[in-house]
This record gives C-alpha cells, sequence and structure tokens, in this order.
C-alpha cells in the first residue's frame, strides 16, 4: 500500500474521524484539529506499524501528512 | 422574598431509563431494574448483581473521537448535561459561557478506563498506555469534559464525598448561583462503578446485598430480612439559575433548592456513630436553613441504605426530629427499583422527588415485606401513593457519616 495512504488511514482508524477528513497537504490541527495528547497517540501508533522510532518532537500538530510520510521513510531507510 | 434558586432542567441516565419521561415511567411501574452483572465475569465476587446503563452509546450525541478518550462516567455526565440543558432551553449561542459553572460530584473516578490502561502499561510497558489515562479516570474528569464540550468557563469545582457527593454539588452549585457569581450551574453527579476493580472494590466495604440469587428483591431497605443495597451507575444533571432570570426568560421550574444541612460523624473512617444525632443535627440545620417548621415537610426521600444500623439510625433519627408528625410525612427510598449510584445518588433523588411534586404521587420503597420492629415507620412500601407534595427533604449518608440533607420546594 502507498505509504501516505497508510499514513491516513492510520490516524483515521486511531482517532476514529472519516478518512476524507484528512488532507495530506494541510497542517494536521487545521484539517482535523488535532491536540497535542491525540500526537502523542498518533506517534506511539506511527512507531508500532511502521517499526520506525519517531520522537514526540519531531512532529507535532502543526505537521502535515505529507511530512510525515517523508519523516517515515528517512527512519525506514536507518 | 427572596430571589430563590430554580431548577429548570433535568437530565437522566440510570438504568431504568435514559430520558426524563422513560425513568418517570419506569419508576412508576414499581419494578426492580437490578439485574446479574455478565459485561466481565463476577462469578466469584461475593455482591455480583447490579443496577446497570446498556443503552448508553444509543442515547449519545458525543463523537466516536472524544469517547474513546474519556472513561464512562464522563460519557454518562456529557449525555446527561445535554438533556439537561434542552430540557432548560439554555440558548447557548446567546449566554455569557464565562457565567456558567459546572459543579459534579462522584465518590470513586472513571475505573473502566483505569484499570484497562494500567493493564496495558504492565503487559506492554511504558508506550502501551493511553496518554489519554492521565486525563480519563480521576474524579474532576467529567467536570473538565463538560466544560470543555460547551466552553463553560464560569466558576466551577467537583466534590467527593461517597454517597453524598452530588448532594454537596448540587448545594454548592445553588450557592454560587445565589451569590450571584454564575447565571447558569450544571450540577449533579456521576458514577460508574460497574467495572471489575470497582465493583470489587465496593464489595470491600460490607455494605451490599450478597443475595444474588435474588437480584429483583435483594435491595430491600428497612425489610427485616436487609442484608445491604446494591450498586447502580449513571448519571443525573440539572441546571441551576436564578428564579428571577428563569422567569424572565420564561424558562420552566421544576422547583427551588432552599436549604441545606450537614454534619459530620466523626467516629469512625467507615462506620456510622452508633447513634443517630449528627444526622439529626443536619437534619435540624437543613430546617434552619431552608426557614421551614418540622410540620411544613411532606416528603422526604430517605437514604435508605438497607444495612442493619444504617436503616435504624435513619428511622431514630426521623423519629427524634419530626416526633409525632412524622406520620404526616410521606418517606420513601425509590433507588430500591435501581440500585444505589453512590456519588450521583442524591441527583437522581433530587429529580424524583421534583417529578413526584410534580404528579403528587411517591414513588415507593419496594421489596419490604417483612416489617422490622426497630424500623417500624410507614416507608411507603411497594406501591405507588398520592400525596400532595410542596416541600421536601432528600437525605444522603456517606461512609463514615457524612450526613447530608437538602431541602426543596415546589413554588
Amino acid at each position: 500500500m502507498e505509504l501516505k495512504k497508510e499514513v491516513i488511514e492510520l490516524i483515521s482508524k486511531t482517532l476514529d474521524i472519516n478518512e476524507d477528513e484528512v488532507k495530506a497537504d494541510q497542517k494536521l490541527y487545521d484539517s482535523i484539529g488535532v491536540d497535542s495528547t491525540e500526537m502523542v497517540e498518533l506517534v506511539v501508533t506511527f512507531n508500532k506499524h511502521f517499526g520506525v522510532k519517531i520522537e514526540t518532537n519531531e512532529i507535532t500538530k502543526f505537521s502535515t501528512v505529507n511530512e510525515i510520510v517523508d519523516l517515515i521513510e528517512r527512519k525506514k531507510q536507518f | 422574598m427572596s430571589d430563590r434558586v430554580a431548577i429548570t432542567g433535568v437530565g437522566v441516565v440510570s438504568p431504568c431509563g435514559l430520558k426524563k419521561e422513560t425513568f418517570w415511567a419506569n419508576l412508576k411501574k414499581c419494578e426492580s431494574f437490578i439485574d446479574e452483572v455478565k459485561r466481565f465475569d463476577a462469578s466469584l465476587y461475593p455482591s455480583r448483581i447490579a443496577g446497570q446503563v446498556h443503552e448508553l452509546d444509543h442515547y449519545s450525541h458525543v463523537s466516536g473521537r472524544l469517547v474513546k478518550k474519556i472513561d464512562v462516567f464522563s460519557h454518562m455526565a456529557l449525555v446527561a448535561s445535554e438533556q439537561a440543558i434542552k430540557d432548560s432551553g439554555m440558548d447557548l449561542e446567546k449566554i455569557d459561557k464565562n457565567r456558567v459553572g459546572v459543579f459534579m460530584g462522584n465518590a470513586i473516578g472513571g475505573w473502566l478506563f483505569a484499570e484497562t490502561e494500567l493493564r496495558d502499561m504492565y503487559i506492554e510497558g511504558r508506550e502501551g498506555i493511553s496518554p489519554y489515562m492521565a486525563s480519563a479516570w480521576f474524579p474532576a474528569a467529567p467536570q473538565g469534559q463538560v466544560t470543555i464540550y460547551y466552553g463553560f468557563k464560569g466558576y466551577s469545582k467537583t466534590i467527593v464525598a461517597d454517597k453524598a457527593s452530588s448532594a454537596l454539588s448540587l448545594w454548592y452549585g445553588s450557592k454560587v448561583v445565589a451569590q450571584d457569581k454564575n447565571d447558569f450551574v450544571l450540577a449533579g453527579g456521576m458514577e460508574a462503578p460497574i467495572t471489575p476493580y470497582a465493583l470489587l472494590s465496593a464489595n470491600t466495604c460490607g455494605q451490599l446485598s450478597k443475595n444474588n440469587l435474588n437480584p429483583k428483591t435483594a435491595y430491600k431497605p428497612y425489610d427485616l430480612d436487609r442484608d445491604g443495597f446494591v450498586l447502580g451507575e449513571g448519571s443525573g444533571i440539572v441546571i441551576l439559575e436564578k428564579e428571577s432570570k428563569a422567569k424572565k426568560r420564561g424558562a420552566p421550574i421544576y422547583g427551588f433548592i432552599k436549604g441545606i444541612g450537614f454534619s459530620s460523624d466523626g467516629y469512625h473512617y467507615l462506620r456510622y456513630a452508633p447513634e443517630s444525632d449528627d444526622l439529626e443535627y443536619a437534619i435540624k440545620e437543613c430546617l434552619k436553613d431552608a426557614k421551614w417548621n418540622k410540620e411544613d415537610v411532606d416528603y422526604i426521600c430517605l437514604d435508605g441504605e438497607a444495612t442493619v444500623i444504617g436503616d435504624y439510625l435513619e428511622t431514630q433519627a426521623l423519629k427524634n426530629v419530626f416526633g409525632e408528625n412524622i406520620k404526616n410525612i410521606a418517606l420513601s427510598a425509590p433507588k430500591s427499583i435501581y440500585g444505589n449510584l453512590l456519588g450521583a445518588q442524591s441527583a437522581l433523588d433530587l429529580i424524583i422527588t421534583l417529578f413526584s411534586m410534580k404528579n403528587s404521587v411517591v414513588i415507593p420503597t419496594i421489596n419490604q415485606l417483612m416489617n422490622d420492629p426497630y424500623c417500624d415507620l410507614d416507608y411507603t412500601p411497594n406501591k405507588l401513593k398520592e400525596k400532595t407534595i410542596n416541600k421536601a427533604l432528600i437525605i444522603a449518608r456517606g461512609r463514615g457519616g457524612i450526613n447530608v440533607v437538602l431541602a426543596v420546594e415546589k413554588k
């Protein structure tokens, strides 16, 4: 599955919201109004799912899906 | 006459109904809504029967996104609050949200969320625990969730005082309205003790009925054969505002909170003092606060703990305060129908009392079949009784003797 689609699916499933609300090029805060606690939940979910080690300060509620995808791709290469 | 604190909206989540109409209709059936606990394996628990709320999601307006972050006791409070706000006709677009407060009471906090997450933490480690654990379990969580949900920013508090929690939150909320610190207060309580740990913990207090084979007849206050109360879960929330403001906006008025009396036994951390003096003091203080004579009271919604000592002490206190006149006052413990909701109980007692006033009918104490010579008052056994009620008291007693008595009037 395309990584971007996978990330959007995970966000939607973790927060219990519709996938089409998550816009890949918008900040998460702007598209779905995430708060900092939801971001912690998302980081834990990404780490478990992709087997990577993202720190909670590496992505924030002002990150876009595209930026998160780039970060996960970089982390997976190491 | 001074500007009284009016009750202008009610919201109910209870084992016998999740809307005020259903709640009242089911109470009038005078049948038990207590069943065996089946949502987890409670087969080895000494008391494994309870009044349970089965259809919360069906009646809920709360999004799945939020439900995942909160314990069920906050969910119940949100559902009851929404009902109460709609019932009162509060216009959320027009009111000053800086002057709306939330006063909630519960006895034990939110254990379903806590138990699950602590288990995950010990199994999976640090990352197994939900980041919402920190904000989901603690007793002030429902107050926080309700204020956040509606954007209410007025002076707010949560009170923890065992079975008297919501009686105190109602009083505290009414004082804040009377002192004009808030225009509106959402006051009441919520409790969700039917979880594996919370039910186990409640069992250790020794006050729960172990009559598991007969759930429908287990909770029998004032009966000779009583062996304790049965737990229930749910929430009751009311809207409080000044009489003058309520009338100005044409709000429906159910009744008025007129006074409170409270005292503490100061005897033991769990048990009541062996004499009823402290409860008597609370009742007298309440009458004084309401400026009522003891002859004025038409109805008393009883604590009805259904323990040998609890019911005896309550009976003694009533006899000592009211004397012969107690025969003219209707008494009952309607909670025998659906269980004792601990910190949320007094809020439902208030709502039942208001509906009883409106309909001139007393909801009985069910399952009272054998008379106890030490509990020899008329507790309105088993059948509805017609009675005009204008002034009523509500008694709540927490473990260790937290005595709270509320005075409520219709007109």
